[in-house]
């Protein structure tokens, strides 16, 4: 099957590609113009703009907590609504299965949920697999289980701590490592209400920065290609500027991606001792070459906190709105839901701004991402009002007419006049994450990249424009129409090729039986659970 | 061959699923009670979607549990964490059957987490007990004159420094466990809890945690159950008791109370879905009956009789696991049974094209 799509303005930057020009898949794969064949499928993709699939490096889309926030919520569901019954499961709210249909129409066809608790990896591998079209990807959660804090407290070896995050990442069937709030979770556990970079979890004597830095140099040693994704100490709380600023230095010139940016960007000025810090981070970033940010943009409205930060969730429950949330003391990290509504009040002004600050402060969009921390900051369906701001400051200037004036003051964002072109954007949704996370069969229409492309109809209503694709193909199909679900298919959740030394599964084998009184098997999974056919991709490590 | 039923005739399994697909075509208030894995649940749910049925889990601790959970959320501990790390454990009512095993493991162990190493018991209401010949040690916290709910409420109030119109038994001894203890658990299920009380429960913990650590280990009446109300979650966004009778999923706890629909005479077809064995049918009259079971034989009454195995004993399934607190894969010694899936994908093969909801 020879497909081409004809006549669109691509833009490639892999390939330094920017113009009008065609796109060739065949099979499944982008391939060079075919001379002398004629393909089977032409799109006519004039006055469009044709990208590679989109890419989402941090989204919370499946697992656990998803499916607790899902439980606790039902009144928050768009299912009350009527709906046409015309394809399988799709007049359903906010399920697995529209999270498919509406990242497709957006252009987005590889996204990762960030949060998954090993212990839990089955259930969030079967919500992943409900997921039509996209492929996905999970990061583990590290640095709250009591098993590697033992080893670190015990001054085991490097060698044996990499083998515990090789096993992790290959029995959970994850694409990298992710540590949240290290240490705070096992020390909420011991009724501790405070917790950052250097303090001490009790009982373990292990200190925050300690667990991260184990964790930096076990990924790096490991070949991970996406490096240790962090989510900072003191999440959401004034001054926590500083934490993030510590956290910078810590990474010491190894690769380090910091989560959700924009919620440590606050500083303490202001009568109510919360400020936009946003603008000394960003140039934090700027001068600090190996670390990679997503923004975690808020957008207002109501929406739910899903978060693996138990002492922050637990702290945030007196927000709650509606007034109901849960806390879960789980092994390792646990988790926390907390449904919230931002609200066009100083608070939720200065979110909104301090993230648009990071986007528009941060000069490279190779290192920040494109993200509202799904749904923490916003729903993913966000994405294209937020595109808008970033690329017209018309709309923000029209946006900041409505919001709380003190707050505004409070930001350097009504002077930044910086508008994100298509190059950047680009850049910032589908070269740089592919190589964030070592994808290299994507984000880029190169021969050989798989046919993941996206194509907008040109449009002056920018958010109109990324909302609803003129064509999206997955893997060479098309699977969206003038911004329709045309085709379903099941895609794959990328995981990667750890190889965990037999030793460990040994010393882990042990350790389950003699503390949880159960055999490993309990904690690990064969492919068939999944209940689908091939549901796993395949990542190689760097060498 | 495994041979199936239609009325109590033998008959080919090919031609009871052909038949049970004719009876859920023509039915106009079909509804399903589902009792069986992940998958099956899977399965059974995209049935619901194509023949407008509402489904539910046979066991009404599961919609309690549900209920206190969409209310009122709350704090919740993991098995493995409780295992490891609770000091002091109150037991709150009746628990159910498989969670017996748990409850005894945690008599035998102590904890090794966060420097504990002893464990101490009570017990809330009269609902539960510890395995004979066990030597665990245990203080009841009782009220006289009031049940497991006035029990619970009296302890709250106490524990708010409020007066209650009987004093709770042995209070003195739990303040002072309280007060000693680094991580307290309470446990409580639905089969025995209405859900005030597991939101009461709550509300005592909200307030412990104030000053203290405690959480709450709720160990769902039903595994399948607590199973089948995850994967209806992330499949329609509600948990059970949800209905496709309009098109769209309805979430109505009353309403698309399946037990009820049939007691009240509203559903005039059930297709009853339970792989563990000795499970019988509620009694219903002039409703039909779709039965696929774990059976050598018709069930009474069945329209269709269609054997299946039990998941995890005559198939490999993913089960929801009270132990761990998650799902699991379980490996089976094959047998010639079918799983409720494979049957009820052949079922949703056999219906017509356009299956219109019929409600």
């Amino acid at each position: 099957m020879l497909t081409r799509i004809e006549g669109g303005q691509v833009i490639d930057p892999v390939n330094g590609r920017h113009g009008v020009g065609d796109v060739w898949i065949e099979d499944g794969i982008i391939v060079e113009p075919p001379a002398g064949r004629q393909p089977d499928t032409t799109i006519d993709a004039t006055g469009c703009i044709v990208m590679a699939g989109a890419i989402d490096i941090h989204s919370h889309i499946g697992g656990g907590n998803v499916n607790t926030a899902r439980l606790l919520l039902p009144e928050h569901h768009s299912a009350h609504l009527p709906r046409p019954t015309a394809t399988p499961l799709s007049n359903l709210g906010w399920t697995a299965y529209q999270t498919g249909c509406l990242y497709a129409q957006m252009g987005f066809t590889t996204v990762v949920e960030p949060a998954m608790a090993p212990g839990n990896a089955l259930h969030t591998h079967l919500e992943l697999a409900d997921i039509p079209i996209i492929d996905k990807a999970t990061l583990a959660i590290l640095g709250n289980d009591d098993f590697l804090l033992s080893l670190v407290r015990d001054n085991a070896s490097t060698g044996m701590i990499e083998d515990y995050v090789a096993w992790t990442v290959a029995s959970s069937r994850a694409l990298g490592v992710k540590v949240i709030n290290a240490g705070g979770s096992a020390a909420f556990k011991e009724n501790v209400r405070t917790f950052s970079l250097d303090d001490v979890v009790p009982s373990y004597g292990v200190s925050s920065r300690n667990i991260v830095k184990v964790l930096q140099a076990a990924v790096t040693n490991l070949g991970i290609p996406h490096p240790l994704h962090v989510h900072c100490n003191n999440l959401g709380v004034p001054g926590a500027a500083d934490t993030a600023a510590a956290t910078i230095a810590a990474a010491e010139g190894v690769p380090l991606h910091l989560a959700h940016l924009q919620f440590y960007g606050y500083g303490t000025e202001g009568k109510r001792r919360f400020s936009s810090a946003a603008s000394q981070l960003a140039e934090l970033v700027n001068s600090t070459p190996e670390i990679t940010v997503d923004v975690g943009q808020v957008m207002f409205g109501q929406t739910v906190t899903i978060s693996s930060d138990v002492l922050r969730q637990f702290s945030a429950r007196r927000n709650a709105n509606p007034k109901k949330s849960v806390i879960i003391d789980g092994d390792g990290n646990g988790g926390g839901i907390v449904p919230y509504s931002y609200r066009k009040d100083l608070y939720g002004s200065l979110q909104w701004a301090a993230g648009l600050e990071l986007f528009l402060l941060i000069n490279d969009p190779w290192r920040v991402f494109f993200t509202t921390d799904h749904p923490n900051g916003a729903p993913f369906t966000a994405y294209p009002a937020l595109f808008e701001l970033l690329m017209r400051r018309e709309a923000r200037s029209e946006m900041m007419e409505g919001l709380h004036r003190g707050a505004l003051e409070l930001t350097t964002l009504p002077s930044l006049d910086r508008e994100y072109t298509l190059e950047e954007i680009a850049i910032m949704t589908r070269a740089a994450p592919a190589k964030l996370l070592g994808l290299t069969d994507r984000g880029h229409m190169g021969p050989g990249a798989i046919g993941d492309v996206a194509v907008y109809r040109k449009d002056a209503d920018i958010s109109k424009m990324f909302g609803a694709a003129a064509f999206v193909f997955k893997n060479g199909e098309l699977v969206v129409k003038d911004g329709d679900v045309v085709a379903l298919r099941w895609g794959k959740a990328l995981r990667l090729m750890t190889q965990p030394d037999q030793a460990i599964v040994k010393r882990l084998e042990t350790y389950h039986q003699e503390r949880y009184g159960l055999s490993l098997d309990w904690f690990d999974f064969p492919d068939w659970a999944i209940g689908r056919e091939q549901p796993f991709g395949e990542v190689q490590c760097k060498a | 061959m495994t041979v199936a039923w239609i009325g109590n005739r033998d008959a080919l399994v090919q031609d009871a699923v052909k038949h049970a697909a004719e009876l859920l075509a023509a039915s106009r208030c079909p509804v399903i009670s589902i009792d069986v894995d992940i998958e099956g649940t899977r399965a059974a749910i995209a049935l619901a979607q194509r023949i407008g049925a509402a489904y539910d889990h046979p066991d009404p601790g599961v919609a309690r549990e549900t209920a206190a959970f969409v209310d009122a959320g709350g704090i919740f501990a993991s098995p493995g964490e409780v295992r490891r790390r609770a000091d002091l454990v109150v037991l709150v009512g009746g628990l159910p059957q498989e969670a017996q095993a748990f409850v005894a493991e945690l008599a035998e162990t102590t904890p090794d987490l966060a420097g504990a190493n002893a464990r101490d018991f009570f017990l809330v209401g009269n609902g539960t007990a510890f395995p004979a010949g066990s030597n665990v040690t245990s203080t009841s916290l009782t009220c006289e004159g009031t049940d497991l709910a006035g029990t619970v409420a009296a302890l709250r109030a106490r524990h708010a420094g409020r007066h209650t119109a009987a004093p709770v038994e042995n209070l003195d001894q739990f303040v002072d466990a309280l007060s000693g203890a680094r991580f307290t658990t309470f446990i409580c299920s639905g089969s025995d809890a209405h859900p005030l009380v597991l939101e009461m429960m709550q509300g005592l913990v909200a307030d412990l945690n104030k000053k203290v650590r405690a959480s709450i280990l709720a160990l769902p009446s039903s595994e399948a159950g607590w199973g089948s109300t995850l994967v209806s979650t992330w499949t329609t966004g509600f948990p059970l008791r949800t209905s496709f009778s309009r098109g769209a999923a309805e979430f109505d706890p009353w309403r698309w109370n399946v037990g009820r629909m049939i007691e009240e005479g509203e559903a005039d077809l059930h297709l009853w879905i339970a792989a563990t064995p000795g499970r019988q049918p509620p009694p219903r009259e002039n409703i039909g009956l779709i039965a696929l079971t774990k059976t050598d034989q018709p069930v009474a009454d069945a329209a269709v009789t269609i054997p299946i195995g039990e998941p995890g004993e005559d198939h490999d399934a993913v089960m929801f696991s009270n132990r761990i607190g998650t799902i699991a894969a379980r490996k089976a010694e094959s047998s010639d049974l079918p799983s409720s899936a494979s049957i009820l994908k052949a079922i949703a093969e056999h219906l017509p094209a356009e299956t219109d909801s019929p409600c």
